[in-house]
């Protein structure tokens, strides 16, 4: 590594950057002169010049294709770029109905729709409580049928209670 | 009179297609050639370039016009270019030591040409060019690329990569020492 090093031109380490930029065409005015007298007399930053101009065209590498790539080219392209357009549509077409200057109507929409169901729906669960207290009715008046029944049951209760009680003074 | 590239532009956000293949057949070429210098494989290439493409159709609506197409269109295009590469190294083939100095040192690579056959070296020279490239962080590469290879001024390379002019004189300087060094066996 050291050794490759020591092959390399030793340009003054303050103008390398500028050196480049020099190479490239890209120096200002007033820099690219003073450079150009520098050169004349500092051969560490001549040589290194000479090296970019030998070296870094050779990075480039080089492609030609043929025409018929071109061709090729286009019409995958415009063939992608409709596929990619189909698509584009349909998500534009879904886009569209949320834009702001539809939301008005959206929400009036959804008002509508939420007091359809509260109106509709309150009357379906009106039906349903009624059908609950018609069979709670049902479950009562079977009771109420057979209150007499069960009175008397309460009566007989204390009718023997009441014996029961007789006897226990009887003995005593 | 030929429409510019932005009027162009104006008729495909409103839905023109054929103003978008317009602008595809005046920068087809130019986008290809950087996606080659980037990739150095003619298929990729042309992926890549078709694929930035693409991207600006479906991605149209973004542009606003505060730079121009061209700078926008290949900011898209260099950015695929280096996540293509990143990708690429990501690969278990590919073991290339990312560092500047280690080139040099890479194991697979002979020290020496072995044989003085022209195509040999040729071959052997294009793939250090292309490792040495490989090998240089993405600012630089994209930096010394699109200066080298694509010729755009330091002001177009900066709006490109959304930078001061002042980094991209640093990253091509960087970028040429570092490939001077690797490349020094065959100066």
């Amino acid at each position: 590594m050291a050794d490759r090093n020591n092959a390399l031109s030793l340009p003054c380490k303050e103008l390398e950057e500028n050196l480049v930029l020099f190479h490239y065409g890209d120096l200002a005015d007033t820099e690219r002169d003073a450079l150009q007298v520098h050169l004349g007399s500092c051969a560490g930053c001549a040589d290194y010049l000479k090296e970019l101009t030998a070296l870094l065209p050779l990075t480039i590498k080089t492609d030609e294709p043929p025409q018929t790539f071109w061709t090729d080219y286009s019409r995958e392209l415009r063939h992608k770029i409709a596929e990619a357009s189909e698509k584009k549509s349909w998500w534009q077409r879904l886009g569209v109905l949320f834009q702001p200057r539809l939301v008005p109507a959206f929400a009036a929409a959804a008002v509508v729709a939420l007091a359809l169901t509260l109106t509709l729906g309150k009357s379906m669960w009106r039906t349903n409580d009624s059908a609950q207290e018609d069979a709670a009715m049902l479950e009562i008046l079977p009771v109420a049928e057979n209150l007499e029944f069960f009175n008397a049951m309460d009566v007989l209760d204390d009718l023997d209670l009441l014996e029961s009680m007789g006897n226990q003074s009887n003995a005593a | 009179m030929n429409p510019g590239d932005e009027e162009l532009v104006g008729l495909a956000q409103q839905g023109d297609r054929r103003a978008f293949e317009e602008l595809v057949e005046r920068h087809k070429q130019k986008a290809y050639y950087i996606a080659f210098d980037f990739s150095r494989d003619r298929e990729d290439a042309k992926d890549l370039s078709q694929e930035a493409f693409l991207k600006a159709f479906t991605n149209l609506k973004n542009f606003d016009g505060r730079s121009s197409f061209y700078t926008w269109f290949y900011r898209i295009l260099v950015n695929l270019c280096l996540d293509f590469k990143r990708r690429q190294k990501r690969t278990p083939t590919d073991s290339f030591d990312e560092t500047l100095e280690s080139p040099m040192e890479s194991s697979y690579e002979p020290q020496k040409p072995p044989a003085p056959d022209q195509q040999v070296l040729a071959g052997q020279f294009s793939r250090r060019i292309g490792e040495a490239l490989e090998a240089l962080p993405a600012r630089q590469r994209t930096a010394f690329i699109l200066k080298n290879h694509q010729g755009l001024s330091i002001k177009e390379i900066a709006d490109l990569m959304e930078t001061a002019e002042g980094t991209v004189k640093v990253h091509l300087h960087r970028a040429v020492t570092a490939l001077r060094r690797s490349l020094a066996e065959f100066a």
